[in-house]
């Protein structure tokens, strides 16, 4: 086995796992039932009806993508942030001892999270169906298409995460603050086009902005008010995305290995 | 020929902590040595084993392993060793043999497949051959869930050995396990260390284990209070003598006297000091019928609390 195979063996086994554990745990399929309801169902239903009125589109499928967005960015930093539970309870130890660099690890988590993700697309699209916001089969094809970069962004953001925040607990707390906060601010339940202040500066600096505006420029692509539900061009987004992702997982890896080993 | 594990100097020093885990200390292990590293707890043992074992960065110091330095070659050091770490270090969503299975993979043994029955035979075989030494061969398939904290210690054993590590880390490997596993889990570990030249670093709470071992090291502090063999240990460390005694008392106590033989009294009879291997040369030499014959060689154990309370004495 030459070095690259190695790693990629390494990458494909630790994701593997991540896969076997979702899929033992019944709490996680569970779940990916219950925040697409709670979200879209209750949250997502009540605003609708109360703000949807004064939309030039359905409010409803608009929410839709940016649950798609939402869960998977999430769920995804939190397969990347369980590396520090994982370490509390010593297991991390057994990878870091093996021969394999440490961009392995974290991105074995990140793509064994992104597979596992794609479950709670089942459940969100359960939710839409039950829900009748419509949408066609391209368009899940178009969240199939852009799932990996919205995990990978997520899986990227919780590295830098761990790499800053050392302990499972408080970067759990944190993260779930963050994704919440994005969640309003990126525009992803209700569009945020109006916002104006400091409002509107926080919501351009926040990563899922272009994430949310990137899955809507997909599946809202010839659509009559497109040009009121998407702020950027797909480039725009794309490069935004790429580059913060870049940069966290090069930056959060190297925190993280140093906070690792210069206890 | 060049020691396998070269420590110089080396300095661990905790963030937001003034005093060093470990402070300076040094020492060398041979290829293919049993080498005990003992100390109380927080002596310093875990610190250094985990820096060892490239998990923890040294504050300051030289460290070479199998001729790799520490502080840039990481990467071929991990290829050469294998550990057992004081906590468990498993997966418990996984069963035993997957836990395996992740290991060999991560260490590059062998390509990951989802399935056991898909792993080559090699593997199949090693892990079978090596659950029947532990006797989890019947267990390997079940969730580690299931797995009582001894079972566990074991499957971890199997897995440091999968690879053949040229080295082999156990910190406190049988914490936790009965007398019977301890023993197969020892005379298996020996086995090894003979048959393939594998170091064994070693540290352990079970003074007894290091009985066998090449050499002892003993941390206190964060620095080592001594290096030597167990034999040499003991030696240096603990008096070794002869109790003897006879019905005919002053008959003894005047021989002793006439042949010049240096003897203390206490109140079960003559205790008489030696230096040699064995007492034999003492005991020949006497002439009156013996009552009393008792010969006090100190454990490791006795010699290793001596020192420990020396230390703390001072």
């Amino acid at each position: 086995m030459n070095r690259s195979y190695k790693e990629l063996n390494a990458v494909v086994a630790i994701a593997a796992r991540d896969v076997v554990r979702f899929a033992r745990t019944p709490r996680y399929l569970i779940e990916s039932f219950i925040y697409p309801l709670v979200f879209m169902g209750l949250l997502g239903g009540s605003l609708a009806q109360n703000l949807g009125g004064g939309a030039n589109f359905s409010l409803s499928q608009f929410m839709l993508y940016g649950v798609v967005v939402m869960m998977l960015y999430q769920s995804n930093m939190g397969s990347v942030i369980s590396l520090l539970m994982e370490r509390d309870n010593n297991f991390t130890q057994v990878l870091f001892v093996a021969p394999i660099s440490r961009y392995a690890i974290i991105i074995g988590k990140i793509i064994g999270g992104t597979i596992t993700s794609l479950f709670t697309l089942l459940g969100v699209f359960a939710v839409a169906l039950l829900m009748q916001i419509p949408f066609a089969l391209s368009d899940v094809g178009n969240v199939l298409l852009l799932a990996p970069v919205i995990c990978i962004a997520g899986g990227a953001l919780g590295i830098l995460f761990i790499g800053i925040i050392n302990d499972a607990q408080a970067a759990n707390q944190s993260g779930a603050i963050l994704v919440f906060t994005q969640v309003f601010l990126a525009g992803l339940l209700f569009p945020v086009s109006q916002s104006s202040g400091i409002l509107s500066v926080l919501s351009h600096l926040m990563p899922m902005t272009y994430l949310g505006d990137l899955m809507r420029n997909l599946v809202f692509a010839g659509h009559p008010d497109y040009d009121e539900i998407v702020l950027y061009s797909p480039a725009v987004d794309l490069a935004v995305t790429i580059g913060v992702t870049v940069m966290c997982i090069v930056v959060g890896t190297v925190l993280f290995v140093r906070s690792e080993r210069n206890r | 020929m060049t020691p396998i594990i070269q420590v110089e100097h080396l300095i661990k020093r905790y963030r937001k902590t003034e005093q060093p885990a470990v402070d300076d200390i040094s020492f060398n292990v041979e290829a293919g040595e049993f080498f005990a590293f003992l100390g109380p707890n927080g002596a310093g043992k875990t610190t250094t084993i985990s820096i060892l074992t490239t998990t923890l960065a040294p504050t300051s110091g030289q460290v070479m392993i199998a001729e790799h330095d520490l502080n840039h070659q990481a990467h071929e050091i991990r290829r050469k060793i294998g550990i057992i770490f004081q906590k468990p270090s498993l997966d418990l969503e996984l069963t035993a043999e997957e836990n395996i299975r992740l290991h060999v993979c991560v260490q590059g043994l062998y390509t990951y497949t989802p399935f056991y029955r898909l792993m080559p035979a090699a593997y199949r075989h090693r892990i079978e051959e090596l659950a029947s030494i532990v006797n989890l061969g019947g267990d390997l398939f079940q969730p580690l869930k299931t797995f009582s904290g001894g079972m566990q210690r074991k499957l971890e054993i199997i897995r440091s050995l999968m690879h053949n590590p040229t080295i082999l880390f156990l910190d406190e490997p049988t914490a936790g396990l009965d007398a019977e596993s301890r023993a197969s889990l020892w005379q298996y570990l020996l086995e090894v260390q003979h048959s393939k030249q594998t170091t064994i670093f070693l540290t352990t709470h079970y003074i007894e284990e290091a009985e066998v071992a090449d050499h002892v090291c003993i941390i206190n502090h964060g620095k080592i209070t001594l290096h030597a063999t167990p034999y040499q240990l003991k030696q240096r460390l603990l008096d070794r003598y002869v109790l003897v005694d006879a019905a005919d008392h002053e008959q003894l106590k005047a021989e002793l006297t006439s042949r010049g033989i240096t003897f203390s009294t206490n109140g079960s009879g003559f205790k008489i000091p030696y230096t040699g291997p064995t007492p034999q040369d003492v005991i020949a030499r006497l002439e009156t019928p013996l009552s009393v014959l008792e010969i006090y060689e100190p454990s490791l154990e006795e010699a290793y609390v001596h020192l420990l309370n020396e230390g703390a004495a001072q």
